[in-house]
């Protein structure tokens, strides 16, 4: 198990992230993949702290931050999400055209 | 012995990665996001980090996976995905090829890179602990205590946002 194993690992995560962000119609189903790539990310940042870092601690800080942020994204929204299924009755991405030119 | 375990967490969570992206039932897929964040904390133990892995528990799993659940239940049912809207076979083809060629100049890239950062086995830092985090975290001094508070501004304004966002206009819901 070295860095190098991890930053593999993460970039799987990411790849599958984007796949799912591309193939997914539903707006749930887009949330749900963009938190599969913050996990890559986040693994990341612990591997290099673990591996590398002059400075472990502060590496151990940033995914605690970056979880927080992830937080706040959903609250808003399930917000956005709940009063856009009030108006329309559906999330599906290709409906939703409203801001198309 | 490491290297089995980080081989076999690691795994997993691949795969429960992948279900969460492409299980046709939004519900089935939040669980498996479940079951990736927890596998993804024993990977933080595995790296010595404690902390992260309890918070990754905490916050991924018991705040922002539930809220995920309310919002699949509220909306979609019981998370029946309507698989007459999925995408074509085609078009599913396209995004996966998409992805892989992603992933395949990334990795070519960093094995092309072969810098000596990466391969070095290096010395394991040494375990950070609870009370590391906690006094860096609010010391003044080459610590993180504007990011901290900036956090906590970020967090309440993203609450009093949700629920103005939320909340039911009286003058325009109706007419959609």
């Amino acid at each position: 198990m070295t860095l190098y194993h991890c930053i593999i690992l993460s970039l799987i995560l990411c790849a599958v992230g984007i796949f799912g962000v591309l193939t997914r119609r539903n707006l749930i189903g887009i949330l749900l993949s963009v938190e599969v790539i913050l996990n890559g990310a986040n693994i990341n940042f612990a591997a290099f702290a673990h591996f590398k870092a002059a400075d472990p601690t502060a590496g151990a800080i940033f995914p605690i931050f970056v979880m927080a942020v992830s937080a706040c994204e959903m609250a808003v929204a399930l917000a956005i999400i709940i009063s856009m299924y009030r108006r329309k009755r559906r999330l599906d991405v290709h409906h939703l055209e409203e801001l198309n030119g | 012995m490491s290297d089995i375990l980080f081989y076999c967490l690691a795994s997993i969570l691949v795969i429960f990665s992948l279900m969460a992206v492409s299980l046709p039932n939004l519900l089935h897929g939040a669980i498996s996001l479940i079951g990736s964040f927890f596998v993804t904390a024993a990977l933080y133990i595995m790296l010595q980090l404690e902390f992260v892995a309890l918070s990754q528990i905490m916050l991924y799993i018991g705040g922002i996976v539930i809220f995920m659940l309310i919002i699949i239940l509220l909306t979609t049912g019981l998370g029946d995905d309507d698989s007459k809207n999925r995408i074509s076979m085609r078009q599913r083809f396209t995004r996966f090829s998409i992805a892989a060629v992603f992933l395949y100049v990334v990795l070519s890239f960093v094995d092309k890179t072969q810098s000596p950062v990466l391969q070095s086995i290096g010395k394991p830092a040494s375990p950070v602990t609870m009370d590391d985090i906690g006094i860096r975290l609010l010391s003044p001094k080459n610590g993180f205590l504007v990011p901290f508070e900036v956090i906590s501004i970020l967090l309440l304004v993203a609450l009093v946002g949700a629920v103005i966002i939320a909340r039911k206009d009286k003058n325009a819901g109706e007419q959609a």
